[in-house]
């Protein structure tokens, strides 16, 4: 393993993204970013629109390959779908002929890990930990949406991922399931000593679960600052927390005021 | 919950049934009060007897077509999954076959009869053959339309987890298109029994084909209606089976997603 001081667990060297279609031409989706994201961090993106978000997320998931510069993850690049990296999208996703536990069990099918049982026991102990026990040979269909989503975040986590990037992964929740969510959230990365990098629309919601912010900006897609965040306590209730309310404000007003002479 | 499906289930067999009898009733009584001669429609009492009196007789012409049927049930449903996928997946295989295939499906395809019994003979493999044909393509329609239907998502899902495309189509592309893989099955069941059977009026020895055209140069109305029952009956008995391996093995799919096209 590389000497964790000298090198960033997590390193974005001047990854840029350009789209070919034929009806726009070319998009630029993100202009040359880098940044550096430890170990056992929780890093959130916000940003507005089309601000390359997604883009950015599907290149660290080795989906995408970047126009240029390149991502490289404990030492090795990333160049495609990579068992050191899960990805919970925003929808749950689940394949609906699937029990629960099987669908939880894919990427073990998929990646043919050994020794296979041990898998299929870390699934149950995923899903009991997602606080889905008894629901172990239930469908998806008989899931709620939240549910639905633990289940996918399980899935995720079944094989050892060490960096879980998720995308939107409580856009479609309700606002409560979306709160418990986030607790969850928070507990499981406590439990997995896991790096997270998660993508929302919702301020309040990145900077109470984030270590860092990561705000971007839109036309073209580019990293606008990189807020640190040091609250001590996390929770739901951050309200009377003044340092919770000054960062929050300070990312609505990047946010509001787009740069000017932004424009290349 | 249990219990509760299968008397649930027993009430529909019981319903349908008691509709039977109550239909068969009406014929009866309506064919007996106006005195309706048993050349043009015989009363189902005499339908009955006949199909008891030449059980035999309906048993040896019913397995002929019940063989011919089921074997070319099976090839078209094999070669409909085959081509349908084929198709679907590489570009190549679409932009040859796809204008032929195309120009036959729009085609009567049963009006080739005489010519395939020219070709093949009065033997089964003629009926195995135009079964086939006609059969091939509502399989054929459905698994291509269920591949192009596929969740996008559900793809991506694999690719994040470096799924090979092999992987992707036996955890994702098959099971996603069962259903639409049994929408086109039920149809091409009905064709293919359909065809043997006009293959066999058209130019065969024994079958279910064969004997209602003798019947009915005969005049033995009865015996055609007696023929027609037994054909219903399979019908219902295809119909059913069908039923049962569907909720079987497509219980996660709602019946809206199975809805296709046939023709
Ligand atoms: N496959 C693609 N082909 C062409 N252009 C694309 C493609 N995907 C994204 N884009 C373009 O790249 C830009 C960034 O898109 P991206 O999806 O990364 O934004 P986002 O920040 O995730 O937006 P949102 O918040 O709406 O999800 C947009 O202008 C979009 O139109
Ligand atoms: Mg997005």
């Amino acid at each position: 393993m590389a000497d964790g001081d000298s090198e960033a667990f997590l390193s974005i060297r001047e990854v840029s993204k350009t789209y070919r279609t034929l009806s726009k031409g070319t998009t630029v989706a993100l202009t040359p970013s880098s940044f550096d994201i430890g170990a056992h961090e929780f890093v959130s993106i916000v940003g507005p629109s089309g601000c390359g978000k997604s883009t950015l997320l599907n290149i660290l998931a080795g989906l995408l390959a970047p126009t240029t510069g390149e991502v490289v993850l404990e030492s090795r690049p990333i160049t495609g779908p990579d068992d050191r990296v899960g990805l919970v999208f925003q929808r749950p996703v689940l394949l609906p002929w699937r029990k629960v536990i099987d669908n939880v069990t894919l990427p073990i099918e998929v990646k043919k890990l050994r020794p296979k049982q041990a898998y299929v026991d870390k699934a149950y102990q995923l899903l009991e930990m997602v606080g889905l026990k008894g629901f172990e040979n239930a469908y998806p269909s008989e899931l709620s949406g939240g549910m639905q989503q633990r289940a996918s975040i399980a899935r995720t986590l079944v094989y050892d991922s060490r960096l879980l990037l998720m995308d939107e992964p409580f856009a479609a929740l309700d606002a409560m399931t979306r709160d418990e969510m986030n607790v969850e959230l928070l507990r499981i990365w406590r439990a997995q000593k896991m790096t997270i990098v998660f993508v929302t629309h919702n301020i309040p919601e990145a900077v109470m679960l984030s270590t860092k912010v990561i705000v971007m900006s839109a036309r073209p897609g580019r990293v606008r600052e990189i807020i640190p965040v040091e609250l001590g306590e996390r929770g739901l209730d951050l309200t009377g927390n003044p340092e919770f309310g000054r960062i929050v404000s300070h990312i609505r007003g990047l946010l509001d005021q787009p740069e000017r002479g932004a424009q290349p | 919950m249990n219990s509760l499906i299968t008397r649930e289930r027993l009430g529909d067999v019981l319903f349908a049934l008691g509709s039977i009898a109550v239909t068969l009733l009406l014929w009866e009584g309506i064919v007996r009060y106006f005195q309706i001669p048993a050349f043009l429609v015989p009363p189902p009492s005499d339908v009955a007897r006949a199909l008891m009196r030449n059980a035999d007789l309906y048993r040896v012409h019913l397995g002929y077509t019940l063989l011919a049927t089921v074997i070319a049930f099976f090839v078209a449903l094999v070669l409909g999954i085959a081509m349908g996928t084929l198709t679907a997946e590489v570009r190549l295989v679409e932009r040859t076959f796809s204008p032929i295939l195309i120009a036959l499906q729009s085609a009567p395809r049963i009006a080739l009869a005489p010519m395939v019994i020219v070709w093949f003979g009065f033997g089964i493999t003629s009926k195995v053959v135009l079964g086939v044909f006609t059969a091939f393509f509502p399989v054929f329609l459905n698994v291509s339309h269920g591949l192009a239907a596929i969740d996008r998502e559900q793809v991506r899902l694999m690719q994040s987890l470096g799924a090979s495309p092999l992987q992707i189509f036996f955890k994702i592309k098959l099971p996603a298109s069962l259903p639409f893989i049994f929408a086109g099955a039920n149809i091409a069941l009905i064709f293919a029994m359909l065809s043997v059977i006009v293959a066999e009026f058209v130019g065969s020895n024994r079958g279910m084909g064969y004997l209602i055209v003798n019947q009915s140069n005969q005049l033995d109305t009865t015996g055609v209606f007696a023929s027609v029952t037994v054909l219903a009956g399979v019908g219902l008995v295809f119909h059913y089976t069908l039923q049962a391996v569907r909720r079987r093995l497509l219980f996660w799919a709602t019946d809206s997603e199975s809805l296709g096209s046939g023709l």
